[in-house]
């Protein structure tokens, strides 16, 4: 532990500045080390004190060591305390001195008093001096054989420290045995709970290099451990609870009838006064019934009043935590919530923490029944003073008209907004209703008409700007004076800052050229002119190809700019289910509150690229559209436009269910698409033109995505695989990317198999244990995704897999592909045999 | 693993360390640094009380001058974590006898690290429970800051071990005078449109109990809810007393109750804690009786001038009444002048709040005083935008009414050297977010 002193850099001018006082402490100290006087003892707690109150506050007392550890010759339990407590804090930067209190602590660790042998043994084990480890073994043996508890709980946490310190250490002298031992057959709970905890950590760290371990780590959660933890679980503390009900859930109970019975072995937990076990117990229920359709729902019922208490009672911050779990569920459910909506109203003095969950909510469980209400509530927070909610809930009461129930009152509401007069009001409303549009153009007419009466000039956010001009461009036919706005917004061109507005601007000038041309000629031209001059390359380029396909082929370049449209029907999730399952997983965790997987924000080398695993679950909607890509340029902005998620800046992705646009906003678009890379190409090369396929076999090049390779050669069939393959997400979604399909098939999976199925972290272990690894995986009844991958032995030839599981089919799709072509058949077959004795072994 | 907290600070407003305890080496010893550059000196600060900086995850509340922050480095349970946080900082209050601040904290750090190197070991909760706790702890809470002498009283045996069967109860306890105090506090949640209809109102319950009782007595505990009396009437086979029944939404139990005797007698059952204790908490959202009614009117004439009528009825019986009533009317800031009328009570303006605030000691029931304002406003040229109301909040405390209209019926004591005892009941509601809109 570094010393707090080195925290502590501004320490307030009232706290002495040290120096003096410790050498006047030192010399007090000594003074008293070996005084036998009576009333001794009160004046070196006096002292004692003075000493930990500077350590606290950060004052280097590292120099009084050898003083403190003289005056602890005492027989006094206070001083005793106090002492350990300074000791603990400065051994590890004080390795020698440390060294003069094992004796002391070792002679302690024998004492008659319980107490004592506690405290001593707890601060032995926390000197975390590494060269001192040899004295710890002996004392922590006999500490675990304690005849008091209080002992040999603290001795099993002691081992931890052990491991932590010197793993091998605490290996060799066999202390994980012993805590096995203790932990299915000491009295007390707490000791139990504490050899969990410990066996748990040391077993899954050895589980990488040693194969027993990982057995041992197995045998954790084996029916005879877990039925003994369960049986005892009301006489564990509540935290004790909460450390063995999440050892039950990962359990794989063999039938359903045992499911039912630790279901209602644990019913009454659910009415725990402590939260945090009522959210363990629901986290059990969850996961044991995952398979159980029925069940499942069922749960959801039960589940509903103990989270909704837990929700109104407890500090704001207590119920974030239970409330992101929640938001969780009404995502997962929102039918099974929708009628308790009004429990998701925002109270005014919440903090915006809770609100914004609470928002989400409200959007969630919004259906035919209860919108009105949702809605005229949510309208309430758009005239709060807390100006993030009020946008978020404006965006709500968008997502929710997406969400197509009674649309109707939902636009007059829009409408409304925009006639606010509040600049955030107006701009998230305009945003909102351009994704209306999109979406129901039926009501065109109406929000066209109020829209028109908005000023431009009273629009300054960029993304509300974007969306005014997109109309402005949309439904130019419909309102009047657009040509003229156009016109005036290309004036000023040099003050538009944001390059999303130019280059919508750009667009708009031309939609409303083909419907107006007389009006808009000039303000094209002007347009024109402006963006081929502009400094952002976007913009550049997006004028010179409108400029260069007008001189090509007006009516070419009408079919490109203003195809008919079609209504969006679904605005796409960003957030893959794979993620969204793994976040499931890790129910009752931070997971949750991060809307992210575990490893995204513990493993190091996830931390900043968040993207990988959004792009691994997109990765066949990728394939699907590559040939859109040559046009990705054009597409990308006006998907910047199209996209609900004005809240980027503001959220930062923190919620992530805005949604992204997958679906391309033309109905025409691979037309449209195809027939602009055609005139691109023609534009810059007229001789290519008419060749798009070759051009697209080009694209596909630069992709890396060409024609797969040639069929697998036969070579001996016998590949080994690395027992330890390791490849981070990253590589392997770079791989994926650039490999080819070597190998795509069809297996079908035994009954066996279907039936282990319901825990899908079977099929991991199993497969792990023929040397393939999975990698990431999700979904939901009756199908699974899972991406495996595999090292070849001695060689850094990776085999990578995904694998799509029907489990009402039967049937597991498989692609392979491979670093080293020539081996995939190989691998294959590998893949295959270890797949079908998936659920038999 | 639930929490395996990696380190627990104590810090004052400023940032400054008051205690800091790190319990594993996984983080390093900067992180308060990282605390204070990242969250407290930004906007951050309160907008969010879960905070990844780094590899490092914050967890923080705020309870008085203090914040309360635990590090972790591994994906911890969030939940299980800010319980462990507020057990911990209840049992310090009891230590330290009601307050939890900066100062309390200062005069007491000696025994509140000794207390975290008890609750918690190498980042596991331990042993919360105050009374086994009570046979490790030396130091005596310093109850003000003048006594700052450590006990002087003899340490109890810690080999006097609590059996396992009852954790939360010591054996051999005495006393002279066998008592029960029993305390049903009701918070009352409403919030009210400014057509008057209710669009949102619960109650959250607890039932507190204070056990001065000798030995291992057994307590059963009756109430007039729907379950408890319906499983009853069928047992007796008799039909169901009439009266008000009440319907639960949910009920949690301390962990001394035997839940599975409340699943299949619906009794509440249980040998308690000694001392004071959370017997029981409930939720209900049908059937409030709401104590107050308000019928606000808020006119704007012109752009200075605002007139304010508020009446407040009183619903509960006319024998009882309400005391420490505030009810806080939002005015625009631009307020300059106010003049009341008030039929009961007194009102002033608060600027700092931004509120008329109208309190009344004692408010009986079955009444309803008004209060009519002349509120003048500063002509601002800016402000031509409509005037964003916040609701009308209201503080209350009524005692004996519950407006759940929840009752104890019976509590039963039974100990083997079969002693008398005096139980005492008392009710009382709050308010918990009254808010109306206007």
């Amino acid at each position: 532990m570094a010393p707090p002193a080195q925290s502590q850099r501004s320490p307030s001018p009232s706290q002495p500045s040290g120096k003096s006082e410790v050498s006047d402490l030192k010399l007090q100290l000594r003074q008293l080390a070996g005084s036998r006087a009576p009333g001794v003892d009160d004046s070196k707690r006096e002292l004692f004190k003075k000493v930990i109150s500077y350590m606290t506050i950060g004052i280097d007392v590292s120099s009084l060591f050898g003083e403190m550890v003289m005056c602890s010759a005492t027989s006094d339990i206070v001083l005793k305390k106090m002492c350990y407590l300074y000791v603990g804090n400065y051994a590890k930067v004080n390795p020698d001195l440390a060294l003069l209190t094992i004796n002391f602590l070792q002679r302690d660790c024998r004492d008659e008093d319980p107490m004592i042998r506690g405290l001593a043994l707890r601060s032995l084990c926390s000197l975390r001096v590494a060269n001192l480890v040899e004295y710890l073994v002996g004392p922590l043996g006999s500490g675990l054989k304690d005849s008091n508890s209080y002992v040999r709980m603290v001795a099993v946490m002691g081992v931890l420290k052990l491991y932590h310190i010197s793993a091998s250490t605490c290996i060799d002298a066999d202390f994980p045995s012993i805590l096995k031992h203790l932990m299915l057959h000491d009295s007390d709970t707490q000791v139990v709970a504490n050899c969990l905890s410990a066996l748990q950590e040391i077993w899954s760290a050895e589980a990488s290099t040693s194969e027993e371990a990982s057995r041992e780590r197995e045998a954790l959660i084996s029916k005879p451990v877990i039925y003994y933890l369960l049986n005892r679980i009301k006489e564990f503390s509540e935290w004790a609870q909460c450390l063995v009900l999440e050892l039950v859930t990962k359990y794989v109970p063999s039938d359903s009838s045992e499911i039912f019975d630790i279901m209602n072995l644990l019913e009454d937990r659910l009415q725990h006064a402590n939260g945090a076990v009522v959210l363990a117990t629901i986290r059990v229920f969850l996961q044991l019934t995952l398979s159980m359709t029925d069940v499942h729902q069922q749960v959801y019922e039960r589940i509903k009043a103990p989270l909704l208490t837990l929700v109104s009672s407890g500090s704001p911050e207590q119920s974030y935590a239970v409330l992101s779990h929640l938001h969780l569920l009404v995502m997962r459910a929102p039918y099974v919530f929708s009628s308790d909506y009004k429990h998701f109203y925002c109270q005014y003095n919440e903090p915006s923490y809770v609100k914004r969950l609470k928002l989400e909510m409200l959007t969630a469980v919004a259906n035919e029944s209860n919108t009105y209400e949702i809605v005229t509530e949510l309208c309430e927070y758009a005239a709060n003073v807390d100006i993030p909610i009020a946008r978020e809930s404006i965006r709500a009461v968008g997502k929710i008209a997406l969400q197509q129930y009674d649309v109707n009152a939902i636009v007059d509401r829009l409408l409304q907004f925009l006639e606010m007069e509040k600049d955030y009001v107006t701009a998230e409303a305009l945003v909102l209703v351009k994704d209306l549009l999109r979406k129901y153009p039926q009501w065109s007419h109406d929000c066209i008409a109020v829209v028109g009466n908005i000023s431009s000039k009273n629009v300054q956010e960029p993304k509300a700007k974007a969306a005014l001009i997109w109309m402005l461009g949309e439904y130019s036919q419909d309102m009047q004076d657009a040509p003229y706005v156009l016109e005036s917004l290309v004036e000023n061109w040099d003050e538009e800052h944001s390059a999303e507005v130019r280059l919508h601007l750009l667009t708009a000038v031309m939609k409303c050229f083909f419907k107006r041309p007389p009006e808009t000629q000039s303000a094209l031209g002007a347009a024109l002119a402006a963006g081929i001059a502009d400094f952002h390359q976007d913009v550049h380029d997006r004028a010179l190809f409108y400029y260069r396909i007008l001189r090509y082929n007006v009516s070419v370049a009408e079919r490109v700019v203003n195809p008919p449209k079609q209504a969006v029907s679904v605005f796409a999730d960003t957030q893959s289910s794979e993620i969204k399952d793994r976040i499931f997983d890790e129910f009752n965790s931070l997971s949750v509150l991060y809307q992210k997987p575990s490893y995204m924000f513990t493993d190091k080398e996830h931390r900043v690229p968040l993207e990988f695993a959004d792009e691994l679950g997109n990765l066949s909607i990728g394939e699907a559209a590559n040939n859109v890509v040559p046009t990705q340029m054009v597409e990308e902005n006006d998907k910047d436009l199209l996209l609900t998620t004005s809240e980027k800046e503001e959220t930062k992705g923190s919620r992530n269910n805005g949604s992204a646009y997958t679906v391309p906003y033309d109905g025409s678009s691979t037309s449209v698409f195809a027939s602009q890379a055609q005139i691109e190409s023609a534009v810059s090369n007229p001789t290519l033109a008419g060749h798009s396929p070759q051009a697209s076999f080009a694209i596909d090049d630069l992709l890396g995505l060409g024609i797969p390779a040639t069929p697998a050669v036969p070579s001996p069939p016998q590949l080994k695989l690395n027992t330890k393959a390791a490849l981070d997400p990253s590589t392997f979604q770079q791989k994926w990317r650039q490999l080819p399909v070597a190998l795509s098939q069809e297996i079908s999976v035994n009954p066996q198999g279907v039936a282990a199925l319901t825990a899908p972290q079977a099929l991991l272990r199993h497969m792990q244990s023929h040397s393939i690894h999975c990698i990431a995986s999700g979904g939901q009844s009756p199908n699974f995704k899972f991406f495996f991958f595999a090292q070849k032995f001695e060689e850094s030839s990776n085999y990578l897999v995904e694998c799509v599981i029907n489990t009402s089919s039967a049937k597991a799709q498989v692609k392979i592909k491979a670093d080293d072509q020539n081996t995939s058949q190989d691998f294959s077959t590998l893949f295959e045999s270890a797949f079908s004795k998936f659920g038999t072994s | 693993m639930p929490v395996a907290a990696s380190a627990i600070y104590f810090l004052n407003l400023r940032g400054d360390v008051l205690i800091n305890r790190l319990y594993r080496d996984d983080v390093g010893g900067n992180m308060v640094d990282a605390f204070r550059m990242h969250i407290m000196q930004t906007k951050e600060l309160g907008t969010c009380p879960v905070r990844q900086i780094g590899g490092c995850s914050f967890f923080y509340m705020r309870i008085s001058n203090v914040y309360v922050v635990i590090v972790v480095s591994s994906n911890a349970n969030v939940a299980c974590a800010f319980k462990f946080v507020v057990e911990a900082v209840s049992m310090f209050k009891s230590y330290f006898g009601g307050a939890f601040d900066e100062d309390a904290i200062r005069n007491n750090f000696v025994l509140i690290y000794e207390l975290l190197d008890e609750i918690m070991d190498f980042g596991y909760p331990q042993n919360l429970s105050p009374e086994i706790l009570k046979l490790y702890i030396t130091q005596e809470g310093v109850r003000s800051p003048f006594s700052s002498k450590a006990s002087d009283k003899p340490i109890p045996n810690a080999t006097l071990q609590v059996t396992g069967a009852v954790g939360w109860r010591r054996e051999g306890l005495v006393y002279k005078k066998n008592e029960v105090f029993l305390d049903i506090v009701e918070s009352v949640n409403l919030l009210m449109s400014s057509k008057g209809s209710v669009l949102r109102c619960d109650v959250t319950g607890k039932i507190l109990m204070k056990c001065f009782l000798s030995g291992m007595p057994d307590l059963k505990l009756g109430l007039n809810d729907k379950i408890g009396l319906e499983k009853e009437s069928q047992m007796k086979s008799r039909p169901a007393k009439s009266g008000k029944t009440i319907e639960l939404d949910d009920v949690t139990f301390h962990q001394c109750v035997n839940l599975t005797r409340f699943n299949s007698e619906k009794t509440v059952s249980f040998v308690p804690p000694d001392g004071e204790f959370e017997l029981m908490k409930y939720r209900i959202t049908e059937g409030v009786n709401l104590p107050f009614r308000v019928l606000p009117t808020i006119k704007e004439l012109g752009r200075t001038r605002m007139e304010v009528n508020v009446k407040v009825k009183s619903v509960f019986g006319a024998k009882m009444f309400a005391l420490g009533v505030v009810v806080k009317i939002p005015v625009p800031k631009q307020t300059a002048k106010t003049s009341f009328q008030v039929t009961s009570g007194r009102a002033k303006y608060n600027a700092a709040i931004d509120c008329l605030v109208w309190k009344i000691r004692k408010f009986p029931g079955q009444t309803e005083p008004t209060l009519s304002a002349e509120v003048e406003l500063i002509s601002t040229m800016a402000e031509k935008k409509s005037w964003t109301k916040p609701p009308i909040q209201m503080e209350f405390q009524v005692p004996m009414f519950t407006a759940s209209g929840l009752r104890v019926r019976f509590l039963k004591v039974w100990e083997k050297s079969g002693y008398n005892t005096v139980e005492w009941v008392r009710y009382i509601t709050k308010a918990g977010s009254y808010e109306i809109r206007s």
